[in-house]
């Protein structure tokens, strides 16, 4: 592998770090590290699956692959919604698995420095205890989620 | 010292072909030592060997390698001219030998790991040297001319000065392009490639491979080749012209300072052989191509192989499952509902015949035979046997039983836990087996049978036997008995070998005793889907029992509705489906559950609506279809809306990520992608059942 190889990728990574994608779920504004995301798509067929956690809502087929959906509302223990032109799966990676989280919509991509994060509350709201941390941006309070604890409960311990 | 990164690309393909090459000599030794001889084939095979592993690590500069595989070709070349100073050092040859083997295979793993191959192999060296002393010490004269020799760099003592100067010797002084870096590798490439046109080949220096420092020698003076060609010279002329990297050549000719001026390079041990006579090439041997790099493929010849990259095996695979979905895809396609095609549907099934084929040759790809990890397991009876000086014979059946490769490697680590538990713990030591009217020669006995869709591995031992008292009272010590002791079947007592951090020794072997091994077997062999068990009868031995289901990636399946969901059910469990028509048919039992009669008999019914939470307004007994279901000895009735038509499919295992949630064991085997792109769960009768 020739050192400008090594150079642009480590550019890349450099560009992902402190980048979030932001998402809606009614009217709270959430975020995910960019690091984490594979692709966003929206929302297609979904396959049930019987026997999984209320909030799994299936699977779906992304290109010949089969990827395990999650619903981020109930997962939430929020109030199902139906599913419009608005909503959105964010294909996220963990642990090389696969995953897709849907949303009601998504925002864009933000640049969150150091200094503009907080930590997050002890108690809270629905999913206060799978934020990594708050961070303002603008007059927008983005609550940043935590993929380890976010699916901490969902994958096996070995 | 990390490797030159021109040679990075050769790298994978030098740890295949070593490994390879490695696991041959393996088996040969083994054979050998057993018969206490070593054949003729045998021989030249082993030297071949180490030849080309010598060769091939030379020019990866893995030097160390290099050495110890000259220092064993040495000994095989003594051999190979006569066999049967084998007897003066016999055992001492097999055990330095066998210690070399290991050697070599450490350093290659080390390579793999690191890239580097650090381990100091002079001690075996010293000791091979010293055997071919004693071997060559008990020939009484000691030849001078016509010693056979082969490539320039075989002999330690590569004294040449010539008894005749005949003008037929020719002495070439060859330069190499300047900064192309290794000249003391390509000097030897350059003798490996003149090996075959010559009767004699010399070279200053003499084993340019061996020292990089030669190098700039090499490049300062040039490098100065003697040989007396075996038809013309002009053949010789031109392989060092087509050869790379030459810059010049210039024949030289100083017929008068032969003698003495071709003089050894240091390598010691200067012995009988250096008795001044001109050693003649002989071109018979099998040359040493050693300097190309892929073309060592399968020595032994018995089958000619193809080594192939595994991805390009799995892709291929892929796409065998997409073309037989695409296929299905095809001849069912909703466009053709109606029509009367008789010669399209009789190509279909042409087609369909031909992907069938296509299908098994593919899957039979990665299908590889037993005997080889049998074979390994050969090495470590032998070598344990020796280390706790018990007699003990291994015995395998089966070995061409094929498994995917993938269970091939999975289940390596497994056997050798569970033969080296055999010798060290199950096998006793000669006298007691003696005293206890056993023979002193204990046996091991491994097996591999395919049986209903399964595979079945036995690895059995007439030695000790479980001893269930020992066994309980150390569970009871340590705490895990989960139900009083009179309970226990001996079954499950033997079943807690396989807890972690169980064992009854008392004492820690270098092979066994830390409670490790057996629940580690345990989770590798469920890793592939399989079953470990064991039985015993004190005084008389142990067998362990593997059980691997053979996974087939491809399912003739009839694809059933259940609500919004399509389930695939394979056509295998399938016994017959029909309506219900009459009442009379369903009956209830004494908990509620609903039942079926069918001709006198009653089979249990379930409603995969209800089981699987499907929401559909089919839930009356008559708009619906019933499928009757059977695995095994086990048969039941399911319920479901409408069954859409028969297809091929091909499995996918459930992502890894619902690990936790245990779908197998619902009755959901995997799933499947159809040829519109839907997903369709797949049931398995047998856990369908088993849940029920």
């Amino acid at each position: 592998m020739s050192t400008e190889n090594i150079a642009v990728s480590e550019d890349a990574l450099d560009d992902l770090s402190g980048r979030y994608l932001t998402f809606y779920i009614g009217d709270t504004f959430y975020g995910i590290e960019l690091l984490h995301i594979l692709e966003i798509i929206s929302i297609q067929s979904i396959t049930s699956v019987p026997g999984l956690p209320h909030y799994y809502k299936g699977l779906i087929n992304l290109r010949g692959k089969v990827v395990p959906v999650i619903d981020v509302r109930l997962k939430f223990n929020q109030e199902e919604h139906a599913y419009d032109e608005k909503s959105c799966i964010i294909v996220v990676t963990i642990q090389d698995m696969q995953v897709g989280l849907i949303v009601d919509s998504v925002d864009e991509v933000v640049t969150i420095e150091e200094d503009q994060k907080n930590v997050p509350p002890e108690l809270g709201g629905s999913g206060a205890r799978y934020l990594s941390s708050i961070a303002r941006i603008g007059d927008k309070v983005i609550l940043n989620i935590d993929c380890d604890k976010f699916f901490q409960n969902d994958l096996r311990l070995y | 010292m990390p490797i030159d990164p021109s040679m990075e690309p050769m790298l994978e393909t030098f740890i295949y072909e070593s490994n390879t090459l490695l696991e041959q000599l393996d088996e040969i030794l083994l054979e050998s030592e057993k018969s206490k001889d070593l054949s003729e084939d045998n021989i030249n095979e082993i030297f071949r060997i180490m030849h080309t592993i010598k060769g091939s690590s030379a020019m990866m500069e893995f030097n160390g390698i290099s050495t110890l595989a000259h220092a064993v070709e040495d000994v095989f070349f003594i051999l190979r001219d006569d066999p049967s100073r084998l007897t003066s050092v016999n055992e001492a040859l097999f055990d330095v030998v066998f210690k070399s083997s290991d050697f070599l295979k450490a350093e290659i793993e080390s390579v793999q790991n690191s890239g580097e191959a650090t381990q100091d192999p002079s001690e075996m060296i010293a000791e091979l040297e010293r055997l071919a002393a004693i071997m060559r010490g008990e020939a009484q004269s000691a030849p001078a001319a016509a010693v056979p020799s082969t490539a320039p760099a075989v002999s330690p003592a590569s004294v040449v000065s010539a008894e005749e100067s005949t003008d037929d010797h020719y002495r070439v002084k060859v330069h190499f392009e300047e900064g192309c870096q290794m000249e003391n590798i390509r000097a030897f490439m350059l003798m490996t490639q003149l090996h075959d046109l010559c009767d004699e080949l010399e070279s200053i220096p003499s084993h340019p491979e061996n020292d990089a420092s030669l190098c700039s020698e090499i490049i300062k003076n040039g490098f100065l080749i003697i040989f007396k060609p075996a038809s013309s010279a002009d053949d010789v002329f031109r392989a060092i012209e087509n050869s790379v990297n030459i810059k010049t050549y210039e024949v030289v000719k100083e017929a008068q300072q032969k003698q003495g001026a071709l003089s050894s390079e240091g390598e010691t041990s200067a012995s009988s052989k250096s008795d001044g006579a001109i050693f003649p090439v002989q071109k018979k041997d099998s040359p040493a191509t050693s300097s190309s790099n892929a073309s060592t493929s399968g020595t032994k010849a018995k089958q000619s192989l193809v080594s192939v990259n595994q991805s390009k095996v799995d892709q291929l695979m892929d796409l065998v499952g997409e073309l037989v979905t695409t296929e299905s895809m095809v001849v069912s396609s909703p466009d053709l509902k109606g029509l009367h095609l008789d010669n399209f549907y009789k190509s279909a099934r042409e087609l369909r015949k031909l992907t069938d084929e296509l299908q098994d040759v593919v899957m039979s790809i990665r299908m590889v035979p037993l005997s080889g990890l049998f074979q390994r397991m050969n090495r470590i009876v032998r070598d344990m046997c020796k280390k706790l000086d018990k007699e003990v014979e291994l015995v395998t059946e089966g070995g061409e039983t094929e498994v995917d490769k993938t269970i091939n490697d999975a289940i390596g680590d497994p056997f050798m836990h569970m033969i080296r538990n055999s010798l060290d713990h199950g096998i006793e030591f000669p006298e007691e087996r003696k005293a206890m009217g056993k023979p002193e020669k204990g046996k091991v006995t491994i097996s591999a049978q395919n049986i209903g869709g399964e595979i079945v591995i036995k690895i059995s031992d007439d030695g000790r036997g479980l001893d269930t008292e020992a066994l309980l009272s150390k569970a009871r010590n340590n705490g895990i008995l989960t139900k009083p002791e009179s309970e226990y079947t001996d079954k499950e007592i033997f079943s807690l070998i396989m807890l972690p951090g169980f064992s009854t020794n008392q004492e820690v072997t270098e092979y066994s005793g830390r409670g490790v091994g057996m629940d580690v077997v345990r989770k590798n062999v469920e890793k592939v889907g399989g079953t470990l068990s064991i039985d015993s009868k004190q005084g008389q031995g142990t067998t362990f029992t593997i059980k691997i289901p053979l996974t087939l990636a491809i399912v003739d399946g009839m694809e059933i509705a259940v609500g919004g969901s399509i389930y695939t059910l394979p056509i295998t469990s399938i016994k017959q489906s029909f309506k219900i028509r009459e009442d009379r048919q369903i009956i209830y039992d004494t908990d509620g559950t609903e039942m079926i009669m069918l001709r006198g008999e009653c089979f249990p019914l379930i409603r995969l609506h209800q089981l699987f939470n499907a929401e559909t307004e089919i839930t009356d007994l008559h708009d619906g279809i019933v499928i009757q279901i059977e695995s095994g000895d086990k048969v039941a009735c399911i319920f479901a809306d409408e069954l859409l038509g028969e297809q091929q499919v091909v499995v996918k295992p459930f992502p890894s990520f619902l690990g936790k949630y245990e779908l197998k064991k619902l009755g959901l085997s995997g799933c499947t992608i159809l040829g519109d792109g839907s997903i369709s769960l797949i049931l398995d009768a047998n856990n369908l059942l088993n849940a029920y």
